[in-house]
C-alpha cells in the first residue's frame, strides 16, 4: 500500500510545480546568497591591498614627514575585518546592512565607527532571497498546498470510508500519507542544503548541522499545524483557508507588528545624543584649558603622565589628549545607546519564542553570525582594536621619534574572531513545545474517531 | 450595457456578502489593526520628529556657542544633519527604515548618513514596517481575494448564472455588476484608510513645502484605481475558473507571486546584474583621481604649485606671505572645489548603479500593479529612492556651502603670518557661526515625483484599460455553465 501511496502522491501536478520552484528559487536564493559572499570577501581583499599601498606611500612620504610622526598619524588607517562566515551565505541577517570593515585612524573613534556601507536601500528594503526566507517564508507554504486536504480530500471524494473498513488503522494511513509528504519536504530541503555546501564551500561544523537542525524543526512545526488543522475534519476550502490565514499571521503579519512594537517601545535617540556629544568633546577643548585636558588624559592613561605638555604653541601631545576626550567624555551616552540596543534585542528575544518564524530567523542570524548582537560585538572589538593602536603609537608620537623607526609591516589587517555562544537547545525548545502541544491535542481530540 | 441591471447585480453582490458574518469580523479586525497602525505610527512619527527637531536645535546650539575661533577649526567642527521625515511617511514609510538618518557635514571629507533604524534593530525588522500603506498593498489584495473568487463561479456552481443569464442579463453586465459589488465592499476596507491618509494631511500641516493636500489626492486616486483593477482581475479569474477551488488557487498563487516572489526577485536579479562598488573601493577611486588632478594637501603637489605661482604672479608679489588675502584658506577652496567636483562626479555614478539596479524592478510594474502602486505610494508619500538621495545631495550642498564660506572668512580675517590654527590669536569673531544659514531641507517637488513616476502611473492606466478590454470584448467566450 506504502508504494501505491508514493504513485498517487508523484502522480499530482502540485507536487512537482512545488519541486520545480523550490528547486528554482532555490538555486537563485543560494547565488544570491555567494553573490553576496563574494562581494564581501572582495571587498575584504581590496582593503588588504590598501593597507599594503600605505605601506608603500609611508616609505615615499618618509622623507617628507620622516620627523613628524604625529602628522604622519593623523592621516594613517588601519583596517579590522569581520570576516564573513560561508553559512552568512544562508542567512543574510543584518550583515548587508552593517559595514564588515572598519577603517580607521587613531582620532577620535566615535566619529568613525558608525560609517555604514555603500548600499542600495531599495535592496534592503525588499530584503534579501537568501536560503532562511525560503525555509522561512516559502516552505510553510509547500507544506500546506501538499498537506491541507490529505483527510478531506478523501472524505470529498467518499473514498475514506473505504480505507476505514480496510482493516488497517485509518490513523496510520493517515500518518503514512502524511510521512511521504514530510520525506518529500526533507528531501527538498536536504538537496537545497547539499547544494549551498557546495555553492558556498561551508564547511561540515556543529553551526551548520544547528542550522539543518533548526530547519527541520521549523518544517516538523508547520506539519504539525497541518495535521492538527486537517484534524479539525473540516472541508477541503475550509482547511486551506485556515492554513493560509495562519500563514499570513505567523510568517507576515505577526513579525511585522512585533518589530514595530519594539522599535516604537525603545526609539534609539541615543545614538544621536552621542554623535553630537563626541564632537563637542573634543572640538570644544580646542578653547579650553589646556592643563584640564591634560588632567583628563593622564587620568585615562597614568602610564602616559611622564610626557608633560611643553609650552610651545602646538603639540602632537595635546592634539591627541584632545581627540582622546571625544571619545572618553561620550562614553556615557554611547552606554544609554547600548542599552538601548541590548533592550531590543532582549525584548527580540523574548517575544520571538512565542513565534516560530521570529525564533528561527533570529536563530539562523545568530549562527550565522549575522545578527545585530554580533555587530555590536564587532563594534565593541573594535574599540579594543583602536585602544591597542593608540597604545603602541601614543609613546612614539609623544617622544617623537622617526617614522622610519616604525616596522610598519606589523602593522597588517586584523580579523575579529567571533565567539559563538549559541545555544541549540533553547532556541528550539519552545518550537518544539507548540508543536509537540499541537499534535498532543489533536490527537487526543480525535482519540474516539480513529478507534 | 444597461446601467440599470449592472446596478442591479452589484446591489445583490453587495448585499449577500455585506450580511455574512465572516465579513463583519473580517473587517472589525481590519479597523481595528488599521486603526492601531495609523495612531502607533502618528506616535512614532511625532516622537522622531520631536527627537530630531531636539538634536537639531541642540547641534545647533552647540555650533553657535563658539567662542572666536580660526575658520578652520569651525569647518572641521562642522555641522550634523538629522533627517526629517515627510507627515506621509505615517502612511506609507517606503525605504525610511533603511535610509541613514544623521549626516556629519565638515571641510574636505563627505561622511555617509549613519544610524539608520534598521541597523539599530535586531534581525526582525527584514520581516517588514508596519504602516497603513502595507496594509492596503498587501493585506487589503488577499481580503479581495478572498471575498470575490467565487463571486462568479458560485453562481455557476449553483446554476443561478443560466437563469440570470436567460432573464436577458448578458456576461457584460453580470462581470461589471459583480466588480461594483466587489469594489464597493472593498471601499468598506480603504476608504477607512483613506481617511486616516486625509487627517494626517489635515492636521500635519506645519511641514511647509510638503505639498501634503494635492499628494494625498493623488494616492487617493491611485489606490482607487488600483483596487478598482484588482477586483476586475478578481471577477474576471472567478467568470474563467472552472470551480471556486481552482479561482481560489488562481488568485492566492498569483497573490505569491506578484506580491511577494517577483518583486523579492527583480531587485536580487538587479544587483547581481549591476554590482556596485563597495565603499573601499569607491574612496579610492577618489583618492585616485584626486592624487591624479592634485592633492592640495600635498605641500610638493605640482598642480597647486601652478595655481600659487600664477596668483603670485597676477599679484606681483613673491611670497604668499604678501598676498593681500590668506594664502591657506585660497588653497583650500581651491581643494574643496576640487574634490568636490571628483566626490560628485563618483556619487552620481554610485546613484546611477543604484538606479540601474532598480531598473528591473521598475519596469516590472507594467506586468505587476503591486509593484506599480507600491513605487507610487513610495514616491507620492515622500520615502522612497529619489527623495532620499535628494536628500544626500541637499546635504553635499550644504556641506560646500559651509566649508567654502568658511575658506572665505578665512582669506578675508586671518593674517597671511599666521602659522596654526590654535589658540586666540588668528580668529574670527563669533557673530560669523550665527551668520551661516541652517540647513533647511526641502521635499523633492511634486512635480518632480511626478516625472519619476510616470511610467508607473502610465502602467496602472494601462492595467485598467486592459482589463475593461477584456470585460467589455471578450465576455462572451467566459463560459455560464
Amino acid at each position: 500500500m506504502y508504494s501505491l501511496l508514493v504513485k498517487q502522491f508523484f502522480r499530482s501536478n502540485t507536487v512537482w510545480l512545488a519541486f520545480g520552484i523550490i528547486m528554482i528559487l532555490g538555486i537563485l536564493s543560494i547565488g544570491t546568497g555567494k553573490q553576496f559572499l563574494t562581494q564581501k570577501q572582495e571587498a575584504i581583499v581590496k582593503t588588504i591591498e590598501k593597507q599594503e599601498k600605505q605601506e608603500e606611500l609611508i616609505k615615499k612620504q618618509n622623507q617628507l614627514r620622516e620627523n613628524d610622526i604625529g602628522l604622519l598619524l593623523y592621516y594613517l588607517k588601519f583596517s579590522f575585518i569581520n570576516p564573513v562566515q560561508p553559512l552568512s551565505g544562508i542567512s543574510i541577517g543584518q550583515s548587508d546592512l552593517n559595514s564588515h570593515i572598519q577603517n580607521v585612524s587613531i582620532l577620535n573613534l566615535e566619529g568613525q565607527k558608525y560609517d555604514t556601507d555603500l548600499v542600495n536601500p531599495m535592496r534592503l528594503q525588499v530584503g534579501n532571497l537568501d536560503l532562511s526566507f525560503l525555509i522561512i517564508f516559502l516552505f510553510p507554504l509547500v507544506i500546506i498546498a501538499l498537506s491541507f486536504n490529505v483527510l478531506s480530500e478523501e472524505t470529498e471524494k467518499g473514498t475514506w470510508r473505504m480505507i476505514t473498513i480496510q482493516g488497517t488503522s485509518p490513523f496510520k494511513f493517515l500518518l503514512m500519507k502524511l510521512g511521504i509528504r514530510i520525506l518529500f519536504i526533507s528531501i527538498a530541503l536536504g538537496i537545497l542544503f547539499l547544494l549551498s555546501k557546495f555553492i558556498l564551500g561551508i564547511p561540515f561544523t556543529i553551526d551548520f548541522l544547528y542550522i539543518i537542525m533548526i530547519s527541520y524543526v521549523y518544517i516538523l512545526f508547520w506539519f504539525s499545524l497541518c495535521f492538527f488543522v486537517i484534524l479539525l475534519r473540516k472541508s477541503s476550502n475550509t482547511n486551506a483557508i485556515t492554513l493560509l490565514v495562519s500563514w499570513l499571521l505567523l510568517v507576515v503579519f505577526l513579525p511585522i507588528l512585533v518589530n514595530n512594537y519594539i522599535t516604537n517601545k525603545y526609539p534609539v535617540d541615543e545614538a544621536f545624543t552621542m554623535t553630537i556629544k563626541q564632537r563637542d568633546e573634543y572640538h570644544k577643548r580646542w578653547d579650553t584649558d589646556k592643563k584640564e585636558t591634560m588632567d583628563k588624559f593622564y587620568k585615562h592613561y597614568p602610564q602616559f603622565k611622564k610626557y608633560e605638555l611643553k609650552k610651545e604653541s602646538f603639540s602632537w601631545l595635546w592634539y591627541y589628549a584632545m581627540q582622546q576626550m571625544g571619545d572618553d567624555e561620550s562614553q556615557h551616552e554611547r552606554e544609554d545607546m547600548y542599552n538601548k540596543i541590548k533592550n531590543r534585542e532582549r525584548l527580540s528575544n523574548q517575544m520571538a519564542r512565542f513565534f516560530p518564524p521570529l525564533q528561527v530567523q533570529l536563530s539562523m542570524n545568530n549562527i550565522a553570525k549575522t545578527s545585530l548582537k554580533h555587530h555590536i560585538n564587532f563594534l565593541d572589538e573594535t574599540s579594543n582594536f583602536h585602544e591597542n593602536l593608540r597604545l603602541q603609537f601614543y609613546p612614539k608620537i609623544f617622544e617623537n621619534q622617526k617614522s622610519s623607526s616604525v616596522n610598519w609591516k606589523n602593522f597588517k589587517p586584523e580579523y575579529f574572531e567571533i565567539k559563538s555562544d549559541f545555544n541549540v537547545f533553547k532556541n528550539v525548545l519552545y518550537i518544539i513545545l507548540i508543536s509537540l502541544i499541537l499534535i498532543g491535542v489533536s490527537v487526543f481530540k480525535n482519540l474516539k474517531y480513529f478507534n | 450595457m444597461r446601467n440599470d441591471i449592472v446596478v442591479l447585480i452589484g446591489k445583490q453582490f453587495f448585499k449577500k456578502t455585506f450580511y455574512n458574518k465572516g465579513l463583519f469580523v473580517l473587517l472589525s479586525l481590519f479597523l481595528i489593526v488599521l486603526s492601531y497602525v495609523t495612531i502607533n505610527g502618528w506616535n512614532a512619527f511625532e516622537q522622531h520628529d520631536h527627537i530630531v527637531e531636539h538634536h537639531q536645535e541642540k547641534e545647533r546650539q552647540s555650533w553657535e556657542d563658539n567662542p572666536d575661533k580660526h575658520p578652520h577649526r569651525m569647518a572641521h567642527f562642522g555641522s550634523f544633519v538629522f533627517r526629517l521625515q515627510h507627515p506621509l511617511s505615517i502612511f506609507d514609510s517606503g525605504i525610511e527604515s533603511y535610509t541613514g538618518n544623521a549626516i556629519f557635514l565638515e571641510a574636505h571629507k563627505q561622511h555617509t548618513a549613519n544610524f539608520s533604524e534598521a541597523s539599530l534593530s535586531t534581525g526582525l525588522v527584514r520581516f517588514g514596517d508596519l504602516n497603513t500603506a502595507m496594509l492596503l498593498q498587501l493585506i487589503l489584495p488577499l481580503i479581495i481575494f478572498f471575498i470575490g473568487y467565487s463571486s462568479v463561479t458560485s453562481e455557476k456552481e449553483n446554476g443561478t448564472l443560466k437563469i440570470i443569464y436567460i432573464q436577458g442579463a448578458s456576461i457584460k453586465e453580470v462581470l461589471f455588476g459583480k466588480t461594483i459589488g466587489l469594489f464597493l465592499i472593498s471601499a468598506l476596507f480603504f476608504i477607512p484608510a483613506l481617511i486616516a491618509l486625509w487627517s494626517i494631511s489635515f492636521l500635519e500641516t506645519h511641514t511647509t513645502n510638503s505639498s501634503i493636500i494635492l499628494r494625498s489626492v493623488l494616492i487617493s486616486v491611485c489606490y482607487l484605481l488600483f483596487f478598482f483593477i484588482l477586483c476586475c482581475i478578481t471577477v474576471i479569474i472567478s467568470a474563467k475558473s472552472k470551480n471556486s477551488n481552482n479561482a481560489l488557487l488562481t488568485l492566492l498563487g498569483g497573490w505569491l507571486l506578484l506580491f511577494i516572489i517577483i518583486p523579492k526577485t527583480a531587485q536580487v536579479v538587479g544587483n547581481l546584474m549591476y554590482p556596485n562598488l563597495s565603499k573601499i573601493e569607491f574612496r579610492s577611486v577618489i583618492e585616485n583621481e584626486v592624487l591624479k588632478q592634485g592633492d592640495s594637501h600635498n605641500p610638493n603637489d605640482s598642480h597647486f604649485n601652478k595655481l600659487r605661482d600664477s596668483v603670485l604672479q597676477a599679484h606681483k608679489v613673491n611670497d604668499v606671505k604678501d598676498l593681500p588675502f590668506n594664502y591657506g584658506g585660497f588653497l583650500m577652496s581651491k581643494g574643496e572645489e576640487q574634490t568636490a567636483k571628483i566626490y560628485n562626479n563618483e556619487h552620481k555614478k554610485l546613484i546611477k548603479t543604484y538606479k540601474k539596479q532598480n531598473s528591473i524592478t521598475n519596469s516590472l510594474v507594467l506586468i505587476s500593479p503591486y509593484l506599480a502602486i507600491k513605487n507610487l505610494s513610495m514616491g507620492l508619500s515622500g520615502t522612497d529612492f529619489s527623495t532620499y538621495t535628494n536628500f544626500l545631495l541637499q546635504t553635499e550642498q550644504h556641506r560646500y556651502m559651509q566649508s567654502q564660506y568658511m575658506n572665505e572668512l578665512q582669506m578675508k580675517f586671518i593674517s597671511n603670518k599666521a602659522k596654526g590654527s590654535e589658540g586666540k590669536v588668528h580668529v574670527v569673531k563669533k557673530e560669523y557661526w550665527k551668520s551661516i544659514p541652517k540647513f533647511r531641507y526641502e521635499y523633492i517637488p511634486l512635480s518632480k515625483t511626478i516625472n519619476n513616476q510616470l511610467l508607473t502611473m502610465v502602467s496602472l492606466s494601462i492595467w485598467l484599460l486592459v482589463v475593461l478590454l477584456i470585460m467589455t470584448k471578450f465576455s462572451n467566450r467566459f463560459n455560464i455553465i
